[in-house]
C-alpha cells in the first residue's frame, strides 16, 4: 500500500513528465478542489457573459452584426457547456455548480459585472475581453487535466473569431464619425482596467499560483499574461488613434514592455465579492431564467420517464 | 420576366424576408434566458439560421430593386413592414415561443419543398439551401412540442393555452398576397391554399399526437400583411435604435 | 417532480467518412433523442462532421491505465446469466489526445468487455479505456446528414479567417505614417 506521500510524489512526477491526468487517475485533493474552483468559475463566466452582449443582439445596427453577435453569444453558451462538463468529471454535479452561482456563493470573472452602455462596448468586449481570455485559454490548453485541456482547445479555436469580430468593429468605429470615435474611446476607457483585472491579482498576492504551476495547471503567471496582453493591445490601439486610460503608461525600451500604471485592487476585490455595478442584476436574470424554466425541465424529465424504453442493467 | 410578375415577386421576397427577420428578433430575446443551457445554445442557433434566411431573401429582393438591405431593415416604419402578425407577437413563455416556432417551421418546410421547383432560378437555388436548416428546425421544435404536450399537467396546460392563442394567427401564413396568381401561374411560387392544406396534413395529426386540441371555433385572423399589431412598433423602436442614432455612419 | 439539469450523455463525432469516431465532450438531455439534437447544436457549430453518437454517461465503463495497473480486476462484477452483447471500445493513446473508436467486442458484462478489449486491442498502449453497449448508442442517420451537418458549412463569418483586421490596422498605420512601435 502506497502512502499518501508516495502517491503525491508519483503524481507530481507524472506532471513533470508531461502526462495528462484523466478522470479515474489518483489526484491530490488540492488538485481536484483547485480545478473544480477554476473550471466552474470559468463556466459561470461564460454563461453570465452571454448577458451583457446578448442584450445588444436586438439592437445591432446591421444584419451582418446581428448574425455575428448571435453566433458569438451562442459560442459562449457552448463554452459554458464544455466547461461544466469538464468540472463534472471531478465529482461535482451541474446542479451543485448552478446552485452555487445562483445563490451568489460562486465567483465568476469580475469583468462581467460591468454594464454594456453603448454599441461600442460590444466591439471593445470582443477585442479586449476575449483577447485577454485567449491568452489565458491558450495557456490552459496545455494544462495537465485532460478534460479541461481538451475543453480549452475547442474554446481557443472558437474564441479567435470573437476577438477578430470585436477588433473589426473597433477599427470601423475608430475611423468613423466623431460621435462613433468618441463612443469607442469612451468604451475603451471603461473596459481597459476591468480587462487587466481579468488576469487576477499580482503574482505576489496570488495565493494559488505556486501550486497551480507545480501541478501543471498554469504555465505562466498572472503578471506574465497581463504584460503580454498590454504589449499586444497598446500599439494597435495607438495605431487607430485611440488611447488607453492610463496616465502612467510608459514604454520601456530596454525590455520592450509597455509599463502599466497601478491597478485599483480595492475595486477588483469589491467587484469579485459581488459589489460590482451589475452583479445583482446579472445574477437575478439567471435566477429568473432558472426559476421560470423549472416547469420546462420537469416536463421533459416526466416525458422521458414515461417514454424511454427500459434499460436492462 | 414581365413587370407584373416582377412586382409580385418583389413583394413576395420582402414578405418572406420580413417574416424571418422579425421571428429571428423574437427568438434572439431568449439568449441567456432559456430554461437550460442547452436551449440557450439551440435557440440561438435557430435565431441565427432565421437571420441568415432573412439576409438571403433581402439580397434576392435587392437584386431586383437595387435597395440596400440594411437601409430597408433599419429605416423602414412599421406600416411598411410586410411580416405576418404571428411573428411579431411577444415571446411569451417557453411553450408559446416553441409552439410559434413549430407552426412557422412546418409552414416553411412545406413552402420550401415546393419552392425548390420554382421557375425563378435564384428562388429555387436558395430554397434548396435553406431547406436543410428548416428541416432541422422542424425536427427540433416538433421534438419539443411533443414533450411539452405530453410532459406534465403544467406543460400541457401552457402549450394548449399557447395553441389557443396562436391558432387564429396561423391563417395569415397562407393568406395570399394580392398578386400571387401572377406568380403561381408562372410557376414561381406555389398556391397558398394548397400549401395550407399540405401544412394542415402535417400539423393537425402531430398536434393531436402531442395531446393538444386544435381550437375549431376560432376567428381566423385573415388580414393583409400591411396590418400590424401594436407590438411591431415597439419591436422596431428597439431594433432600429442604434442605426437611427446616426444614419450617415457605417457600423 | 424532480428538477435537475437532466442526465449526462457523452458525445462522439466522426469528422469524415473513413475516420473513426472521436470523443468530443458531453451534453445534458432528458432523453437520447434530445441528446442527439443538443449534441449537434453544441459540437457541430462549425465543420466538419458526418456522424454523431450519443451515449448515456452512466452506462460507460471507463478505466485509466493507472487504475487498471493498480486495482487490477478487483471490480469485476459477478456475471448474471445475461446474454452476450456487443460493446463499443474507445481508447485514448496519446496524452494530448482524445478517445478514439477502435472496434467492437462481445461480452456478457461491461467488465468482461473491458477485459476482452484490453486483450484484443494491443496494437497501441492505451492510457484510457471506455466500453459501452452498442444498443445504448443513439446515432444520427445518414439521411439526416444534410440537415444536421451541412448548415455549419454555410457560416463563414464564424471563422477567424473571415476577418482582415491585421491588414486593416496595417493600412491605417500606413495612411497615418505612424512610427513603427514594437509589437
Amino acid at each position: 500500500m502506497k502512502t499518501e506521500e508516495e502517491k503525491l510524489r508519483e503524481f507530481e512526477d507524472r506532471i513533470a513528465r508531461g502526462e495528462t491526468i484523466e478522470p479515474g487517475d489518483w489526484m491530490p485533493e488540492g488538485y481536484r478542489k483547485q480545478l473544480i474552483r477554476m473550471i466552474s468559475q470559468h463556466a459561470h463566466s461564460e454563461i453570465v457573459g452571454m448577458l451583457p452582449e446578448g442584450a445588444w443582439i436586438t439592437r445591432a445596427p446591421t444584419l451582418h452584426r446581428k448574425r455575428v453577435l448571435l453566433a458569438k453569444v451562442q459560442d459562449e453558451g457552448g463554452h459554458g457547456e464544455y466547461l461544466y462538463h469538464a468540472a463534472e468529471t471531478l465529482g461535482i454535479s451541474r446542479e451543485e455548480m448552478l446552485n452555487a452561482l445562483l445563490t451568489g456563493k460562486a465567483k465568476y470573472a469580475s469583468v462581467f459585472n460591468y454594464p454594456t452602455r453603448t454599441w461600442a462596448d460590444v466591439g471593445v468586449i470582443g477585442w479586449l475581453v476575449d483577447g485577454a481570455a485567449i491568452l489565458n485559454q491558450t495557456m490552459l490548453a496545455k494544462c495537465s487535466y485532460g478534460p479541461y485541456a481538451r475543453a480549452m482547445l475547442r474554446i481557443c479555436a472558437e474564441e479567435n473569431f470573437h476577438k477578430k469580430q470585436g477588433q473589426e468593429m473597433v477599427i470601423l468605429l475608430s475611423q468613423g464619425t466623431p460621435a462613433q470615435r468618441a463612443m469607442v474611446q469612451d468604451a475603451i476607457n471603461r473596459w481597459w482596467w476591468p480587462t487587466l483585472m481579468m488576469f487576477g491579482p499580482h503574482d505576489t498576492d496570488s495565493i494559488n499560483s505556486a501550486e497551480l504551476i507545480r501541478w501543471g495547471i498554469k504555465t505562466k503567471t498572472n503578471d506574465e499574461l497581463r504584460q503580454m496582453f498590454i504589449n499586444q493591445m497598446v500599439p494597435e490601439l495607438h495605431a487607430l488613434g485611440l488611447t488607453v486610460p492610463d496616465p502612467d503608461l510608459r514604454y520601456d525600451a530596454e525590455t520592450g514592455n509597455w509599463i502599466s500604471g497601478e491597478i485599483d485592487w480595492e475595486e477588483f476585490w469589491r467587484v469579485i465579492r459581488g459589489g460590482g455595478p451589475c452583479n445583482k442584476e446579472r445574477l437575478a436574470a439567471r435566477q429568473k431564467a432558472h426559476e421560470e424554466g423549472r416547469w420546462v425541465r420537469e416536463a421533459l424529465e416526466a416525458y422521458a420517464q414515461k417514454h424511454t424504453k427500459e434499460q436492462i442493467r | 420576366m414581365n413587370s407584373r410578375v416582377k412586382k409580385a415577386l418583389i413583394q413576395t421576397l420582402l414578405a418572406m424576408a420580413d417574416d424571418e427577420l422579425i421571428l429571428a428578433h423574437r427568438d434572439s430575446e431568449w439568449t441567456g434566458h432559456a430554461p437550460i443551457l442547452e436551449e440557450d445554445i439551440a435557440f440561438a442557433n435557430i435565431a441565427q439560421d432565421e437571420m441568415g434566411h432573412a439576409i438571403i431573401w433581402y439580397s434576392l429582393y435587392a437584386d431586383l430593386t437595387g435597395e440596400n438591405p440594411d437601409s430597408l431593415v433599419f429605416f423602414r416604419e412599421a406600416a411598411a413592414y410586410r411580416n405576418i402578425q404571428l411573428v411579431e407577437l411577444p415571446k411569451g413563455d417557453w411553450a408559446f415561443s416553441m409552439l410559434r416556432q413549430y407552426l412557422f417551421d412546418a409552414a416553411e418546410m412545406v413552402r420550401l419543398e415546393q419552392l425548390v421547383q420554382s421557375q425563378y432560378p435564384p428562388l429555387a437555388h436558395v430554397a434548396a439551401k435553406i431547406r436543410k436548416e428548416e428541416m432541422y428546425h422542424y425536427r427540433h421544435t416538433s421534438t419539443w412540442i411533443r414533450r411539452l404536450g405530453l410532459g406534465t399537467e403544467e406543460s400541457h396546460r401552457r402549450t394548449q393555452k399557447a395553441l389557443d392563442t396562436l391558432w387564429p394567427y396561423t391563417f395569415q401564413l397562407f393568406t395570399p398576397l394580392p398578386n400571387e396568381p401572377f406568380l403561381s401561374e408562372a410557376g414561381i411560387v406555389p398556391e397558398s391554399a394548397q400549401l395550407h392544406a399540405t401544412w394542415a396534413k402535417v400539423v393537425l395529426p402531430f398536434l393531436k399526437g402531442s395531446g393538444l386540441i386544435v381550437p375549431e371555433t376560432c376567428t381566423p385572423i385573415i388580414v393583409q400583411r400591411d396590418q400590424h399589431t401594436e407590438h411591431l412598433s415597439s419591436l422596431l423602436l428597439e431594433m432600429q435604435e442604434v442605426a437611427r442614432s446616426d444614419p450617415q455612419a457605417q457600423w | 417532480m424532480s428538477d435537475t439539469q437532466w442526465p449526462r450523455f457523452e458525445v462522439f463525432l466522426q469528422a469524415a467518412e473513413g475516420e473513426p469516431h472521436q470523443y468530443v465532450g458531453s451534453v445534458h438531455a432528458p432523453d437520447a433523442e434530445m441528446a442527439l439534437l443538443n449534441a449537434r447544436d453544441v459540437f457541430v457549430r462549425r465543420p466538419h462532421c458526418v456522424s454523431l453518437w450519443v451515449v448515456p454517461a452512466d452506462h460507460i465503463l471507463a478505466k485509466t491505465a493507472q487504475e487498471l495497473a493498480e486495482k487490477g480486476w478487483e471490480e469485476v462484477e459477478t456475471p448474471t446469466q445475461t446474454q452476450t452483447a456487443s460493446y463499443c471500445v474507445f481508447q485514448k493513446r496519446e496524452h494530448r489526445g482524445t478517445l478514439i473508436y477502435v472496434g467492437i467486442v462481445n461480452a456478457q458484462t461491461p467488465a468482461q468487455a473491458l477485459r476482452r478489449a484490453v486483450e484484443l486491442f494491443t496494437k497501441h498502449p492505451s492510457l484510457v479505456w471506455w466500453v459501452f453497449p452498442v444498443r445504448l448508442v443513439t446515432q444520427s442517420n445518414i439521411e439526416e446528414r444534410e440537415s444536421l451537418f451541412e448548415p455549419a458549412l454555410d457560416k463563414p463569418y464564424k471563422q477567424p479567417t473571415y476577418y482582415r483586421t491585421s491588414a486593416q490596422i496595417h493600412q491605417i498605420k500606413l495612411t497615418k505614417r505612424l512610427p513603427e512601435e514594437s509589437l
